[in-house]
């Protein structure tokens, strides 16, 4: 069982607002889970400091999106904790938002864009007269300003999936988890959508945790990255990106520390593939 | 699109011309005496008669009345009482086999039981329709709660959505199109057992006055209440499809 420790990092560019290690939002303490006899993580231990992100990269069956919903409070630890602003996670909470990555089956088919946004407000109580000028502002920060009265049987993939970030962005989360979001729409799309997302994290702040499976989008969008390694889960390698922000599709994609990053990532991957 | 539905509607009136006709042509030929089986001119003649100054009218709306009355209480109760259950996974186990032994009872079986308790009343017939009507709001919403994406239990989780608020934004829209369809199949139930309550229970009504033609040879009087009751079928599913295709506008856009 490998526990690793790791101190908070600021922010490129933010050093003025460096948390210390007591300030973690994000606090995992030594977390395993265990299926029966079968354990799928096997002790992790990890502080994220607000405003972060991290990218969550690894093998398939490493765990990835079993972290990430503990993160969200759907999957109880087995033992250890996650804490959120030092008090302990019981299970869901409205500052958690998570995106997954089956849009279709997130979103409720039978209300439109603005009735799904609108959901999120309900839930917390949000007046019904405020609510039409903040789901306008929210559809219009995620390009959908258009399209509030489709469903979203009329709307495509990239359309789908930005609304599931519109609804979660409604929850006004401090901590925004995401899984593997892009990983069903084409190219273009995705680039964009990396782009809108760290636009909006940077603007509201909020911390991200974001898993893929793409090596270029961890590098591109995180701060740090979490390399898992499988049976069990567990953290392999922690990779810190030194890339200035704002990040651009060609210069950031170009610059060479990306690309040394890039060999570096695919090394440990396929060591551990084989 | 208008084209179409046009095209199909004419499509459907020569099917219904063609019965027509057939009809004809076999009273025509008195293939069956004409004392038990009138000519379509014979029926819609009573028909007339019956509508414009004979008692069929206000037999007709007592057996819609009743057939709504019972509908309705079947409608709140079933899927009032479908929620509960399909709500919880352990109500589902617990009431689940009881159910499957209540719901093949014939509802007509039921009668003599509530003939019992109520008596030869209007409240007998409506307890009857509400009973046999029960099953498919029942089911169709315990089904419907069952089946719900379960993402959505997660996303309602995520969101803090309160107990009633799951119940009412998210299970309840997502079993609607079973709910819809159960609708279609309890209004239908319902009208044939306010016709057998009639009969059985001696009530106003079309139920009773088809009897009554048809024990005293009055065949004309008889098909035109067949006729009337086909058309109280015919309307009350049209209505319903028509709510359907408005509330359920969501997954048109899906086609």
């Amino acid at each position: 069982m490998v526990v690793t420790q790791l101190s908070t990092r600021p922010r490129q560019g933010e050093d003025n607002s460096t948390p210390t290690s007591g300030e973690a939002r994000i606090r995992i303490r030594d977390v395993t889970l265990s299926y029966g006899s079968l354990q799928i993580i096997g002790g992790i231990s990890l502080d994220i400091a607000p405003g972060e992100t991290i990218s969550v990269i690894g093998p398939s069956g490493c765990g990835k999106t079993t972290l990430l919903r503990m993160l969200a409070g759907l999957a109880r630890p087995t033992s250890g904790s996650v804490e959120l602003d030092g008090s302990v996670l019981g299970g869901p909470n409205r500052s958690i938002a998570i995106v997954f990555q089956d849009y279709g089956k997130a979103l409720l088919p039978w209300r439109t864009a603005a009735g799904n946004v609108s959901l999120a407000l309900e839930a917390r109580g949000c007046p019904g007269a405020e609510r039409p000028a903040i789901i306008r502002e929210l559809l219009e920060k995620i390009g959908l300003g258009r399209h509030a009265d489709k469903y979203p049987a009329e709307m495509s993939g990239g359309m789908q999936q930005r609304l599931q970030i519109a609804r979660c962005l409604a929850q006004e989360p401090k901590v925004l988890l995401m899984d593997e979001p892009f990983g069903a729409l084409d190219a273009m799309t995705r680039q964009a959508l990396q782009d809108e997302v760290l636009g909006l994290v940077a603007t509201t702040g909020a911390t991200m945790v974001f898993v893929t499976h793409d090596l270029e989008e961890a590098i591109y969008l995180g701060d740090r990255i979490i390399c898992l390694q499988p049976n069990p889960g567990r953290v392999g390698r922690v990779v810190d990106v030194r890339l200035a922000r704002p990040r651009d599709q060609l210069l950031t994609r170009e610059d060479h520390e990306f690309l040394r990053l890039r060999r570096e990532l695919y090394d440990l991957i396929k060591d551990d593939h084989q | 699109m208008k084209h179409f539905s046009l095209r199909k509607l004419l499509l459907g009136c020569g099917a219904l011309a063609l019965f027509i006709l057939a009809w004809k042509l076999v009273t025509d030929a008195k293939l069956v005496s004409p004392i038990f089986f009138p000519g379509p001119e014979r029926t819609y003649a009573a028909l007339v008669k019956g509508l414009s100054g004979g008692a069929m009218l206000s037999q007709t709306l007592e057996t819609v009345q009743r057939m709504l009355l019972g509908w309705l209480l079947a409608s709140f109760v079933g899927v009032f009482l479908g929620a509960l259950i399909g709500v919880s996974r352990r109500a589902r186990a617990f009431i689940a086999p009881t159910l499957e032994l209540l719901r093949p009872l014939p509802a007509s079986a039921m009668i003599p039981i509530a003939i019992a308790f109520l008596g030869f009343s209007d409240n007998m017939v409506l307890v009857v329709i509400a009973f046999g009507a029960l099953w498919p709001m029942l089911l169709a919403t315990i089904h419907g709660f069952a089946a719900m994406e379960p993402r959505l239990y997660e996303v309602s989780a995520v969101l803090g959505l309160s107990r009633a608020q799951v119940i009412w934004k998210l299970a309840l829209p997502s079993a609607m199109p079973m709910i819809l369809a159960s609708l279609r199949l309890g209004l239908t139930i319902s009208l044939i057992l306010a016709v057998v309550g009639e009969m059985l229970a001696s009530r106003q009504g079309l139920g009773q006055s088809i009897l009554a033609a048809s024990r005293s040879f009055r065949s004309p009087d008889l098909f035109a209440g067949i006729v009337i009751l086909g058309a109280i079928g015919l309307v009350g599913s049209r209505l319903l499809s028509f709510a359907e295709r408005r509330l359920l506008r969501w997954q048109a856009v899906n086609r």
